[in-house]
């Protein structure tokens, strides 16, 4: 299990608080240069696990290791956070200090950190590199942040919802800045509630709810969502009953009928071609699979929904009782 | 791998990093001209005001000294407890809640010289005000210089310690930020005004009796002996030194007990 290429490795994981069961028995494994995406409501446990992961927590139970280490030893600490890097959810610095003095005092005790003017560049806070911190706006903070996380050329960095807050170019920006550290040999551990935000940087997804991953794998398999089968919907055509139709129905939903299969191809092409003979109009016809979305919805439980993506709606799969 | 940070780790270089942490706590103090200003001003403007208007009356249980005479070393020692004890309070709640302790303790500074910075910081703003205060009541009021240098060195010494400690403490005990000013320079200024910084109390009275469980009377007392030039009178203070002591353990075990990195919550 332990193999040299794995960045992270976490095997038989929990911790409680209290009564409460934070996190129960929780596996994954992260290999070098891979982005990971730990998906779920708050309160799922995700933070818990990362702040296990970051050794800013101890655990319970369980098996970890960064980079080989063990998180909770603090004989080894300081070795492992200096090639450790971290985005925290909020922006925390001295109010006083610029941009440029901040990014160098964070810099200090890395062994190796990257110039601070290359950092300022990446992260786009060029014309505000002599600005107080407290003087930049919500989004140029957070970007700071990202810089802080950077600095010292870490070997694993973890990202606590590294966009929230940002408009949807600082967020186009993130994620390619993310995905050129990830290229050039980063393992990146992520915690995001949007989906689209997995969807676009993670090589895996793990979905953590209740303390448990109930998922994990590829953005577009997870769930079993690429062997899925497809919906197709319409409304029936006036006049005639579902009997009529040239494929089998196999439900119906908001005056909706509904044909579920894996050949969608051929039924859509029966189905038009009866659709074309006939001159009949096949109303509201989609044909829908199932989105990251409705995965999530189904593992995580309706209670808790994600934030919107801030992207035009999706048609939302109804799926049979 | 594990091997590669090995020969940038040096001694020299981590003393060098500790000492910048305290630069950068400097830094951030005085380039936040407003905090810096009623830190250090609010001794100095009280010392010039007293003076002023009542300093140049006598107090006759001390030997029959100018008031201004009490007021020197009282806000030499108010110069350290609040730059130490309120200080301390106050920016320990804030980076907590703000999540700069956090930040601190997942970076590879270690905690030693995460603390560093912050006691170097309270301890130079310490002696800032004790030679402000000191130099303004020389050169305003005539003052006359401490009698036992050594005492008025080990009092200061020991108090900076002591209120650094309950500084900790305290913030261990404040839930956030808003509540941290106006809780810390609450319990400060009751505790200054019964230990006799505003006005002279005399040793053995009920109030002096009630104050002198507190560590603040104590080393007002302590810094004012190194000052008394009554005949018969050493200047060391040593049952004062002693009660701070015994406070700044107090405030080391509590700080030990209850650190918290991250924010509270709920």
């Amino acid at each position: 299990m332990t193999s040299s290429a794995s960045a992270v490795v976490v095997d038989g994981l929990s911790k409680r608080y209290g009564a409460v069961e934070a996190v129960r028995d929780v596996a994954f494994e992260v290999e070098r240069g891979e982005v990971f995406a730990l998906l779920g409501p708050n309160g799922a446990g995700k933070t818990t696990t990362v702040e296990i992961l970051e050794g800013f927590r101890e655990r319970d139970r369980g098996t970890v290791r960064v980079l080989g280490f063990d998180p909770a030893d603090r004989s080894t600490s300081r070795e492992l956070r200096e090639r450790m890097g971290i985005v925290l959810q909020e922006l925390s610095v001295e109010p006083f200090l610029t941009v440029r003095r901040t990014l160098a005092r964070n810099a200090g005790p890395y062994p190796h950190p990257r110039p601070v003017d290359e950092i300022i560049e990446l992260v786009g806070l060029g014309t505000q590199a002599g600005t107080k911190v407290k003087k930049l706006s919500g989004g140029q903070q957070r970007r700071l942040d990202m810089g802080l996380g950077i600095v010292g050329d870490p070997d694993v960095l973890f990202l606590d919802e590294p966009t929230t807050g940002f408009d949807p170019s600082a967020r186009r920006g993130a994620w390619e800045l993310v995905r050129a550290l990830s290229g050039g040999g980063t393992t990146v551990i992520l915690t995001t509630h949007y989906m689209d935000e997995a969807e676009a940087l993670a090589d895996r997804v793990a979905i953590i709810a209740n303390g448990t991953i109930v998922a994990e794998g590829a953005p577009g398999s997870l769930g079993g969502r690429d062997r899925a089968e497809a919906r197709i919907r319409f409304h029936l055509p006036p006049g005639f009953a579902a009997s009529d139709l040239p494929v089998q129905v196999t439900g119906g939903r908001d005056g909706l009928l509904e044909i579920a299969t894996n050949r969608e191809i051929e039924v859509l092409a029966r189905l038009t071609r009866w659709a074309l003979d006939g001159g009949v109009d096949l109303v509201g016809l989609t044909v829908t699979r199932e989105s990251l979305e409705d995965v999530y919805l189904e593992l995580t439980g309706s209670a808790s929904e994600p934030e919107p993506a801030g992207e035009a709606p999706r048609v939302r799969a109804g799926r049979p009782g | 791998m594990s091997a590669t940070a090995a020969p940038t780790r040096s001694r020299a270089r981590d003393l060098r990093l500790a000492l910048d942490q305290v630069g950068y706590a400097q830094l951030s103090f005085w380039l936040n001209p407003v905090g810096a200003a009623f830190t250090v001003g609010f001794s100095l403007l009280f010392l010039v005001l007293l003076g002023a208007t009542a300093g140049h009356s006598r107090i006759g249980f001390l030997g029959n000294i100018r008031v201004i005479q009490y007021y020197v070393p009282g806000f030499m020692a108010y110069g350290v407890m609040s730059a130490c004890f309120t200080m301390l309070a106050v920016s320990l709640v804030v980076r907590r809640e703000a999540g700069l302790l956090k930040r601190a303790r997942l970076s590879p500074l270690p905690t030693w010289m995460m603390l560093t910075g912050l006691f170097g910081n309270s301890l130079l703003i310490s002696v800032v005000q004790v030679v402000l205060v000191l130099a303004v009541g020389a050169v305003a009021f005539g003052v006359s210089m401490p009698a036992n240098p050594a005492a008025l060195v080990v009092a200061l010494a020991v108090g900076a310690t002591c209120f650094s400690a309950l500084g900790v403490a305290a913030s261990t005990l404040i839930p956030n930020q808003d509540a941290a000013g106006p809780i810390a320079s609450t319990v400060f200024f009751v505790l200054l005004f019964l230990s006799g910084l505003w006005f002279p109390i005399r040793a053995g009275s009920g109030l002096a009796t009630v104050s002198g469980f507190f560590p603040v009377r104590h080393m007002i007392v302590a810094t004012f002996s190194a000052f008394d030039a009554r005949p018969g009178v050493t200047g060391w203070a040593w049952s004062d030194v002693l009660v701070m002591a015994i406070w700044a353990v107090v405030g080391v075990f509590v700080s030990v007990r209850r650190f918290r990195w991250a924010p509270w919550r709920g």
